[in-house]
């Protein structure tokens, strides 16, 4: 090994790309500790985008703001919502729900919104809580599908962000046929 | 080394400089959704996805600056390919699944998303950069690299 010329110089390329590798990490760690914390407990993690925007201050009825967009919730909070009878909506494509889904839930993809929204209505009242996941965060098709249940004149919207990765790691009950 | 070489290594070295400063900046400014992103490809446990995400971009901004000051850059190049080498699988792994998915490259809510397949040749394309800057790197300096 000592023998082959590069290997002093390509053993301090190795170190120093090595060094740049933990300093970054440092930093990075550092400067999202709290984000990174709050993913491995669990707990619901934010966005500086405007997903967790619960109340749009431009639609104001009467003087008090209404809520525009579905309130996001957490895993530990779905126990809670399933129990009272809250309708579980998986807006991932129809394949995805096929092979795995939550328990539970119902397929409503949100690129099959106008063929399927008619349907919908009829058979869910407009003051039923609704969740709706998809493939986790920054999957923005749950938020949209609330958005647009919100539109149609549902009153309870909620999107559970960790979605189904979340879901999926913590254990909970699947459905489906599998891969 | 060549006038022609000379500005290849610095055309490449610059031109991985701007692309991996601006990834790391975008990224930096919305982790969240970068971390979605890389939840997306659904290879990795739901909180490493907030992990890496967390520290990927400080690493492409790091190495992207030591680029363009001309510094350590053969450990940078050397960070940046095995970075782009995990990329590329984890695209090749996308195509394969058949998801549909934005590849997370740059800006996390870009109205453009670029497919896996896209993403794919640009990376082939990057690679070749880093070989290029690699090699000539050695080559300008033969006695005194880095």
């Amino acid at each position: 090994m000592n023998n082959f010329p590069l290997s002093p110089t390509l053993r301090r390329i190795f170190l120093e790309a090595l060094i740049l590798c933990i300093l970054s990490a440092a930093v990075g760690l550092s400067l999202n500790f709290k984000l990174i914390f709050n993913a491995f407990s669990g707990k619901a993690v934010s966005s500086p985008v405007p997903v967790n925007a619960i109340v749009d201050e431009t639609a104001v009825e009467n003087g008090v703001a209404v809520n525009v967009f579905p309130i996001p919730v957490e895993l530990d909070e779905l126990d809670e919502l399933l129990a009272v009878g809250a309708l579980l909506i998986d807006s991932r494509n129809s394949d995805d729900y096929q092979i795995n889904h939550l328990a539970g839930a119902i397929s409503f993809p949100l690129g099959l919104l106008e063929d399927q929204l008619a349907d919908f209505r009829k058979q869910v009242s407009v003051d039923q809580t609704l969740v709706i996941y998809c493939s986790g965060y920054g999957c923005p098709d749950s938020f949209d599908l609330g958005v647009c249940l919100i539109n149609e004149g549902y009153t309870d919207v909620l999107v559970y962000e960790g979605g189904f990765p979340e879901w999926q790691d913590a254990g909970y009950p699947l459905e489906g046929g599998g891969e | 080394m060549t006038l022609l070489g000379k500005t290849v290594y610095h055309v490449s070295r610059l031109g991985l400089a701007a692309v991996f400063i601006y990834a790391g900046v975008v990224k930096v400014n919305d982790i969240v959704a970068f971390a979605g992103q890389i939840a997306n490809y659904q290879i990795l446990p739901y909180a490493w996805n907030y992990l890496i995400a967390s520290i990927l971009p400080y690493l492409e901004l790091l190495c992207g600056i030591l680029l363009l000051l001309n510094m350590r850059v053969r450990p940078a190049v050397l960070v940046l390919s095995c970075l782009n080498i995990i990329f590329m699988v984890a695209l090749v792994s996308a195509i394969a699944r058949g998801f549909d998915i934005d590849c997370g490259c740059f800006k996390p809510d870009s109205a453009n998303p670029t497919s896996p397949l896209s993403a794919l040749w640009r990376d082939v394309g990057l690679l070749l950069l880093m070989v290029a800057t690699w090699v000539l790197r050695y080559v300008k300096q033969p006695k005194e690299i880095e």
